[in-house]
């Protein structure tokens, strides 16, 4: 009797005892990702990113965030950009207020006043900012008054102004909307609407170039028309211009990655080569164009910030579904997460992202907050995964993807990563398994290559034996039908 | 069954002679349709057959979501259209041949790309992807010998030239496209006729 109670009362201590994991019940509804065939019956994914934390007002003291228009981290800060209050927010890793950033000041902890018009010089709708840690410099895009701001890295005093260069060629108006420097110095411009690239300035302020080719989608109608068109009916006719790029980012290489969401555009993910050509690598099920089930254009996906790892692996976010799509360094996708509403956690008005460590932060303009999002253990796994393959250790990684497989048996990426760590350690029966289980195609066939090649080496005897003894009935047969042939013709000569 | 391996005789005549077998089809034996059966039957399976057991490399079917009945009628479903159209055709056009001809000409043209189809399935499963067109070319062989011989037995049983015969064709494959049409507007429209006595009835049976 008495084992009895106390069996009941441990269960009921059970029953009091805090569900462990209570942030993930916030977004296992919206995670899902594409197999194979982009079926929607089989693309339900395991949570890989959860929400811990929403950086808001609390945060802060005595100004408040507007709305958030960017959101870069660097040197373990975080940046805010609030254009609307035209302001830069600085926290720390640990989102402690550090400081706020809207009128200038010299070393000295003067107010700036410009000596002509004997105006304060303070920030004027800013939309994007950069901290370069090598320079030790933060950079703001000043949108509204058409210039780039360079600040001091550590103590945000003011050191210089770089407005729109002397030299530089072309209409587009200088509008700095978002920008990165490189480990030169060299700083890389976009203007929103801009046709002509991305410009790229020299760490003097000077114009170097427009760069990055955004290649316009041809319509087969309009080819048609033009190609027998007038040179004067050309003119008339509207020209296509290559469409805008609307944000960019940088990874730890000095590879430059942007984003376009206009409509005209063939590709809407970039990763520049020197040269300015796309050089992202599209290697998974589908080309990197967020949802593919679209019905419509207006439930196309539209990227408006995209974040770099220093492992290849890169999120952009959209603004259609408030979604997240992360890929991978070969262009797989590894999860999508995200959605817009109200809730908490969702998304009214996407406006930036960026990479915390493994964490991500997910900003909205329209309610002024940010969403931190940490891995899940599958996310972790798959991370680690993601990492250690990028970084060539390929033991470690197939030993995370194993891991993450069994988090999540429905991530093909995993199959595909394990049996590749297979088919290098040349064992290939083991790779083929996991490769068709991951629809790689191209991995399987180099594997069934192998294992084919191996069997002829381990049979060769019996297709010796096999050819040779269709061989030897070809030669019985031609023989015996010889022998039938010159036999009646040798009794015909007797 | 001696009549079937009779048929099978003439079958395989056609293969390789295809206007002395077909003339002898049409007009030295009396059409019987057992043979012809099974091949457009074993067309269908083999339709199936392909789409489940064509080996993984080349295979991009959702095999979790197939529907075999579903296969089975849209790889029977060109052929028997274009015998029904050619037919329509010819007979306008002054062709000899009756549907069952037709029939028994499209299902004997088959037997070689039946053969190659399944050859190929089964050779599908050791190529890797580097090989996929070879086997892809030793593929087209059968689908080149089916035209080959359908053209052929087309011509002896309408009792056609080659550009008359090529003529009728052409006119078939327009046929078939009004065929289709005219099934889709016949099926829709049968649907919203079904659908309002549906309504009808549910109405009534509502209120009384």
């Amino acid at each position: 009797m008495r084992v009895k109670w106390s069996l009941v009362w441990i269960c009921i201590l059970g029953l009091m005892l805090a569900p462990v994991s209570a942030s993930a019940a916030t977004t296992f509804e919206s995670n899902y990702t594409y197999d194979f065939w982009g079926s929607l019956r089989t693309n339900r994914s395991l949570p890989a990113f959860e929400l811990v934390r929403t950086i808001d007002n609390s945060l802060l003291e005595q100004v408040k965030f507007q709305s958030i228009d960017d959101v870069h981290v660097g040197g373990g800060r975080i940046f805010l950009v609030d254009a609307t209050d035209s302001r830069v927010t600085i926290l720390d890793e640990n989102l402690q207020f550090v400081a706020s950033i809207k009128l200038l000041r010299d070393a000295t902890g003067r107010i700036i006043v410009n000596p002509e018009t004997n105006q304060q010089l303070m920030l004027n709708k800013p939309e994007g900012v950069y901290y370069s840690e090598v320079l030790n410099e933060l950079y703001i895009a000043d949108t509204g008054a058409e210039r780039i701001i360079v600040l001091d890295g550590q103590t945000y005093t003011y050191l210089r102004t770089i407005e729109r260069p002397d030299n530089m060629v072309g209409v587009t108006q200088f509008k700095p909307s978002k920008l990165v420097v490189n480990k030169e110095g060299k700083i890389s411009v976009v203007v929103q609407g801009s046709y002509e690239g991305i410009i790229e300035l020299n760490r003097d302020g000077t114009f170097s170039r427009y760069f990055g080719v955004n290649k316009p989608r041809v319509n087969l109608i309009d080819y048609f028309w033009k190609s027998i068109a007038s040179s004067e009916q050309k003119e008339k006719m509207g020209k296509t211009f290559a469409p805008s790029f609307n944000n960019i980012s940088i990874d730890p290489e000095g590879l430059i990655y942007a984003t376009t969401y206009d409509s005209s555009a063939q590709d809407w993910v970039f990763r520049f080569n020197a040269k300015g050509e796309n050089v992202l690598m599209e290697n998974g099920y589908f080309p990197i164009i967020g949802d593919i089930h679209r019905y419509r254009s207006s439930e196309e996906s539209k990227f408006i910030d995209i974040a770099v790892t220093d492992y290849g692996v890169y999120a952009v976010l959209d603004r259609t579904r408030g979604q997240i799509f992360v890929y991978n360094f070969q262009g797989d996708l590894l999860n999508i997460f995200g959605s817009t509403g109200n809730l908490k956690g969702s998304l009214k008005d996407p406006s930036a992202i960026a990479w915390l460590g493994d964490n991500l932060i997910v900003t909205d303009r329209y309610f002024g907050v940010a969403h931190l999002y940490q891995p899940t253990e599958f996310g972790h796994a798959a991370l680690a995964a993601e990492k250690a393959y990028y970084q060539g250790r390929w033991e470690e990684a197939g030993a995370h993807y194993e891991e993450a497989l069994h988090l999540n048996t429905n991530y093909d990426i995993a199959y595909i990563g394990v049996g590749r760590n297979y088919l290098m350690q040349d064992r290939y029966e083991e790779a083929m398994y996991y490769l068709k289980l991951g629809n790689a195609r191209g991995y399987y066939s180099m594997a069934y290559a192998e294992f084919r090649n191996l069997f002829i080496q381990r049979h060769f005897i019996w297709f010796v034996l096999g050819l040779a003894g269709i061989a030897g009935a070809l030669i019985y047969s031609e023989y015996r039908y010889n022998r039938r042939q010159d036999l009646p013709a040798r009794s015909g000569a007797n | 069954m001696a009549g079937l391996m009779e048929d099978a005789k003439y079958m395989i005549q056609s293969l390789l002679h295809p206007f002395e077998a077909f003339y002898q089809i049409k007009f030295v034996r009396r059409n019987n349709y057992v043979l012809p059966t099974i091949i457009m039957l074993l067309c269908g399976v083999t339709g199936i057959f392909s789409y489940q057991y064509t080996g993984f490399i080349l295979n991009d079917n959702p095999l979790f979501m197939m529907n075999s009945i579903t296969i089975f009628i849209t790889t029977l479903f060109p052929y028997l259209l274009f015998m029904i159209s050619n037919w329509s055709v010819t007979s306008i056009f002054d062709g000899n041949g009756s549907l069952g001809d037709i029939y028994i000409v499209i299902s004997y043209a088959l037997v070689p790309k039946l053969i190659f189809d399944i050859l190929g399935v089964i050779l599908s499963s050791f190529v890797i992807i580097e090989e996929a067109p070879l086997l892809y070319g030793f593929m087209a062989i059968g689908t080149v010998w089916f035209i080959f011989l359908l053209f052929c037995g087309l011509c002896v049983i309408h009792e056609y030239t080659v550009t008359t015969n090529v003529v009728t064709l052409i006119v078939t494959f327009i046929a078939a496209i009004v065929i289709v049409f005219l099934a889709m507007l016949f099926f829709t429209l049968m649907g919203k006729v079904l659908g309002f006595f549906y309504a009808l009835f549910s109405e009534l049976s509502k209120r009384w």
